[in-house]
């Protein structure tokens, strides 16, 4: 509450973008509200009802006041301190990790000499980091918690999705070659399409190269999975499977080539520019002779004719 | 990446004994993943810019076809060198020559509309890989020499016209198409034969509209642009193929002595059995199939 009024205030008097923010609380002001009332109705209805069968009506009225005002209370002050919820979750994991990483330093000081606990946390931070494959691990890991950090931000600041400021859920993250995949569900108000514009804007929220978006599932729109890059994997040379299967002694088989003898612009009259000349004779012959010792395509397609006018 | 490499080795399963119906393995994909194409039943076009990779993509599905069984190969090169290492495997090696151009296309037409009554004959509507018939795999290096450089205006679009009917009628008769050439645009490719290539692959562009052309309208606004590979990464493309999605790929290459030793292998392996078997066999396995 004391929040919300003045950014209200300040809102109204300069006309920025505030407004959206007051607007934001002020809804949750009144959701919470309409979340006490409705609450505080029903829950104290259901409990008359209930408690009518065992007692006076008037006594269970009573009774049903005195149960459904404190749940409404109750779920009254979640919704005020959703945002704060929220917020800790979005911290939960870096938060316990935090937390994990002090209580073991803390034990680890605490149960052994000073020289030991030392060698220990050299072992501990040397290791992965001097080993290429388990730094690299951690190092994706560690891009995908700050990515969905990123992506959040993006949301908030400027993909404004709808009047309630519902974000979008940013569900798990996930290393790839080329930097992270993260799966994300839209709340109403958003839809791939008006992501597809920004793009630009989140690979910079993100410190990527790019961004794209695809749908994660055929059968819901709202469930799309963001791939950022910032890494370039497919300038590796790549080889073909065929080289390893043949034998590079095989004989050498190759038709002969005429080459024309003119190959400077001096040896080439002026009327003589029909380059068919060349390639022709000298190709054309031994294909179909020696090709694979098969007749050419034409002789191959009448026994087909004649199948065919066998089998009509 | 090149811990990928020997794994696809394993997954695909070359040989002499390969098959058309056998997913070709072109490349990775940026996720260092093989990537597979079932190029007989769905054509496929890749354009780029002089330099791009094309002909090594086209390369790597030529040496695929040519150490396979019971598969023919028409090559259209008017560059030659490309495709030249084929032409003792090929049914037809055609030159920089439309009129013989023409010619193979008319043939490959006929063969087409034959494989159609005999597939009609047999209550079918699309060939598998029991039936015994030869696949018959065109390739296209440089298609606009033929389209719009060598012969008459009336001789280029003879072929335009029987290209687009090779390419429509093909497909489930087992005569796929690839072609390459630098931008499809409409004095190159008619749209009407463009938009009848299910794969496409964009090699790099210099712009986001060409990029456009050749996957199609809208992909550069969501991102999928050949514009942003690098001109030093030849080989790379954006390939749109099953998932509907381009997807960025690293298309495989292979060495000119690779070429030779796969093309020599091949000729080496196929005489044998192709001078014997194939005119006796073909007509024997229709009726086993019929
Ligand atoms: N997959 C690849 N990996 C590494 N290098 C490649 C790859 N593909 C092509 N290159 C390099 O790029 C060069 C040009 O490739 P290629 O001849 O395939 O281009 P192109 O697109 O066919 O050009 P053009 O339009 O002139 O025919 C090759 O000589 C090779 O050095
Ligand atoms: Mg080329």
């Amino acid at each position: 509450m004391s929040k919300s009024s003045p950014r209200r205030f300040a809102g109204r008097s300069t006309g920025t973008v505030t407004v959206i923010e007051a607007k934001v609380h002020r809804s949750s002001a009144r959701n919470a509200k309409m979340a006490f009332i409705l609450t505080a109705v029903i829950v104290g209805l259901l409990s008359a009802v209930v408690a009518a069968s065992y007692w006076h009506p008037i006594v269970s009225l009573v009774v049903g006041a005195l149960i459904g005002v404190p749940t409404g209370a109750a779920v009254w002050l979640l919704v005020r301190v959703w945002p704060v919820i929220r917020l800790l979750w979005w911290w939960s994991l870096e938060t316990t990790l935090a937390v994990l990483l002090l209580t073991a330093w803390v034990q680890l000081a605490n149960h052994t000499p000073t020289l030991v606990t030392l060698l220990v946390v050299a072992l501990v931070v040397g290791v992965p980091a001097a080993i290429r494959p388990v730094r690299r691990q951690v190092k994706a890991w560690t891009w995908c918690l700050i990515v969905r950090h990123r992506l959040r931000v993006c949301f908030a600041q400027f993909i404004i999705a709808n009047q309630s400021g519902s974000l979008p859920l940013i569900l798990w993250a996930k290393p790839t070659p080329v930097g992270e995949r993260v799966w994300v569900y839209l709340r109403p108000g958003l839809s791939a399409k008006d992501l597809e514009g920004r793009l630009d804007k989140i690979a910079v929220t993100c410190h990527a190269s790019t961004v794209l978006i695809e749908r994660a599932s055929e059968n819901n729109a709202a469930y799309l999975r963001f791939d950022i890059k910032r890494r370039e994997v497919l300038t590796a040379h790549v080889g073909s499977p065929l080289v390893d299967v043949i034998d590079p002694s095989a004989p050498v088989s190759a038709s002969p080539l005429t080459v024309p003898t003119a190959l400077d612009l001096p040896d080439v009259d002026a009327p003589t520019i029909r380059i068919p000349a060349q390639g022709k004779p000298a190709t054309k012959q031994p294909a179909a002779s020696t090709a694979n010792g098969s007749k050419p395509a034409a002789s191959s397609a009448s026994p087909e004719a004649d199948d065919v006018s066998d089998w009509i | 990446m090149t811990t990928t490499i020997p794994t696809t080795a394993d997954a695909v399963p070359v040989g002499p004994g390969l098959s058309m119906f056998d997913p070709i393995f072109i490349g990775i994909d940026e996720f260092g993943q093989p990537v597979y194409l079932d190029v007989i039943y769905r054509n496929l076009l890749t354009a780029g810019e002089p330099g791009g990779g094309k002909s090594g993509l086209i390369n790597n599905i030529c040496g695929h076809a040519a150490l396979c069984d019971n598969t023919r190969l028409v090559l259209f090169d008017a560059k030659l060198v490309e495709l030249g290492p084929w032409r003792d495997l090929a049914d037809a090696f055609i030159g920089p020559d439309i009129d013989q151009g023409i010619d193979v296309l008319r043939r490959l037409l006929v063969v087409a509309t034959n494989r159609y009554a005999w597939l009609l004959a047999n209550r079918r509507r699309k060939l598998a890989d029991g039936d015994g018939m030869s696949v018959i795999v065109t390739i296209i290096d440089e298609l606009a020499m033929f389209s719009t450089v060598l012969g008459t205006k009336q001789q280029q679009e003879e072929f335009s016209t029987l290209l687009r009917g090779l390419v429509s009628l093909g497909r489930a008769c087992g005569m796929p198409v690839v072609a390459a050439t630098q931008r499809p645009s409409w004095d190159i490719i008619p749209a009407s034969l463009r938009d009848l290539f299910g794969y496409r692959a964009a090699f790099r562009c210099t712009s986001l509209n060409s990029s456009n052309i050749i996957l199609g309208q809208g992909w550069a606004e969501q991102g999928y642009t050949a514009s942003d590979i690098s001109p030093t990464n030849q080989g790379a493309a954006y390939l749109l193929a099953e998932g509907g999605v381009p997807r960025r790929i690293k298309a495989a290459y292979l060495t000119d002595t690779d070429i030779y030793n796969i093309a020599d292998y091949a000729a080496w392996t196929r005489r044998p059995t192709s001078s014997t078997g194939t005119p006796a066999v073909n007509p024997t396995e229709w009726e086993m199939a019929a």
